[in-house]
Formats: structure tokens, C-alpha cells, sequence
């Protein structure tokens, strides 16, 4: 005997469609803190070790108090705005992200110690920051 | 059964998926990858105790995989679809692509 339930093209078609919306509901509700602060921290990780490469003296501590700033005021964003949908930061996917951002920021903050002035190497690894952190938001707001 | 009968996709829908609630939860994992229980719960907009039930049958099925985690003194709880489950999911999906596809079976 076949229990297989009959379903329409319409009805299938309706399954799809709410598919599609819940799906892309559920993601985009949940998603755009990550999103923002992963195009943030790229940003001010970015600029502020590209400053702190080329700079000495009291531009270099500008940029170094600039920075931290900057990042004190995306992490309290961050932990404000993933209030009751901090699920996903948990995740493996996010767990990649931030690690993908930190390789790049440990390289960068070892051009500023060893090849301090490189106007080359500060270049290459500021822009890898960058580069990575728009990857990433990218990779996720289209998921 | 004929094989002819057999053939008709909807021999393929996975049956577990086949529930409306089972269904939108898998919907709504379905991009996000991980959520948490109320995330869920919110998209698909039903009781918790109704989430929970149905999760509990995903979980057994291999579909999701169920975290628990404490924010300060808080269980938070998240869902992961795993690789069965979206593999499962492409299929039923496919299935129904081939169904909505193919005029009334």
C-alpha cells in the first residue's frame, strides 16, 4: 500500500517558496551584527596598522590609542548587538573567520615590530587585513 | 507497486521532512548554518515546547546537532545543521523542484 502523501506542483511550489523565505529570514535577521562588525574590524585594524608601520613618536601613539579605540568601540557593539542571537558566534563558521582576520592582524602588528617604516610590508599586510575581513563579510552575507 | 509508481519523486521526500514544523526549522538552518533555540523558534513561530519536540526528532535523525551553552548563569541553546541533514534537506528540495516542476503526481 502506498502512504506516500500525494502533493501537488502548486503545493510543492508553495513549499519552496517558504523555503526560500524562511530561510533568507532567519539569516538576514540574524546576521547583519556579524556582518558589520567583521567590515569594522578589518577597516580599523587595517588603517591603524598601516599607520602604526609608518609612524614614530606621538603619531605612532595617536594611531596605537586610535586603534584600541576603535576596537573597544566595535566589541562593546558587537556584544550589545548579538544579544539573544549570540548562537552563531559559537559556530564554526565565525570561529574560521576570526581566525583567518587574526593571522593577518599577527602579521601586520609583527611588520610594525620588525620592519617598522616598510612602507612596502605595512602596504601588503594592511591590505591582507583588509582584503580578509571583506572575504569574510562577503562569504557570509551571501550564505 | 509498479517500478512506474516508484518512480514519481515523491517517493523521495524524505518523510521526516515532510512535517511542517520539522520542515521550516530546516528552512531557517538552512543558510544561517547555526542558530539559537529562540532565533528558531522566532522564524518558524511556534511554542517552544513544540521547537523543542520536533528538534529532538532532527537530533535523533542525525539532521541538527544541539549545543548547550552558558552566557554568565544563562543555558543558551543553538542548532547546527549537520551534514546529513543538509544533504537530506538538498534532496527534499530537489525533490520538490522535480514535483513543482513536473505538473500534478
Amino acid at each position: 500500500m502506498d502512504l506516500t502523501p500525494n502533493i501537488t506542483a502548486a503545493e510543492a511550489q508553495r513549499l519552496l517558496n517558504q523555503a526560500d523565505r524562511l530561510s533568507r529570514g532567519a539569516h538576514d535577521a540574524t546576521r547583519w551584527p556579524y556582518i558589520t562588525f567583521i567590515l569594522g574590524l578589518g577597516s580599523v585594524t587595517s588603517m591603524g596598522t598601516l599607520a602604526m608601520g609608518l609612524t614614530t613618536g606621538s603619531a605612532f601613539g595617536l594611531a596605537y590609542v586610535g586603534t584600541l579605540a576603535g576596537l573597544f568601540a566595535l566589541i562593546v557593539f558587537f556584544a550589545v548587538s548579538i544579544r539573544e542571537r549570540s548562537a552563531f558566534s559559537r559556530s564554526r563558521r565565525w570561529t574560521a573567520y576570526m581566525a583567518s582576520w587574526t593571522v593577518t592582524y599577527v602579521a601586520a602588528i609583527v611588520v610594525v615590530a620588525w620592519v617598522h617604516g616598510s612602507v612596502l610590508w605595512s602596504g601588503v599586510t594592511s591590505a591582507l587585513i583588509f582584503i580578509v575581513a571583506i572575504a569574510c563579510a562577503t562569504r557570509e552575507a551571501r550564505s | 507497486m509498479s517500478t512506474s509508481e516508484q518512480a514519481h519523486p515523491r517517493h523521495r521526500l524524505d518523510e521526516l521532512l515532510q512535517n511542517p514544523i520539522r520542515f521550516s526549522i530546516m528552512a531557517a538552518l538552512d543558510r544561517a548554518g547555526t542558530l539559537g533555540f529562540r532565533e528558531v523558534r522566532d522564524a518558524v513561530e511556534v511554542t517552544d515546547s513544540a521547537l523543542s519536540k520536533q528538534v529532538t526528532m532532527l537530533e535523533a535523525a542525525g539532521y541538527v546537532s544541539v549545543g548547550k551553552a552558558f552566557v554568565g548563569k544563562t543555558p543558551r541553546t543553538s542548532m547546527t545543521v549537520t551534514r546529513a541533514g543538509r544533504s537530506a534537506w538538498k534532496t527534499h528540495l530537489q525533490t520538490l523542484r522535480e514535483i513543482a516542476g513536473g505538473g500534478e503526481l
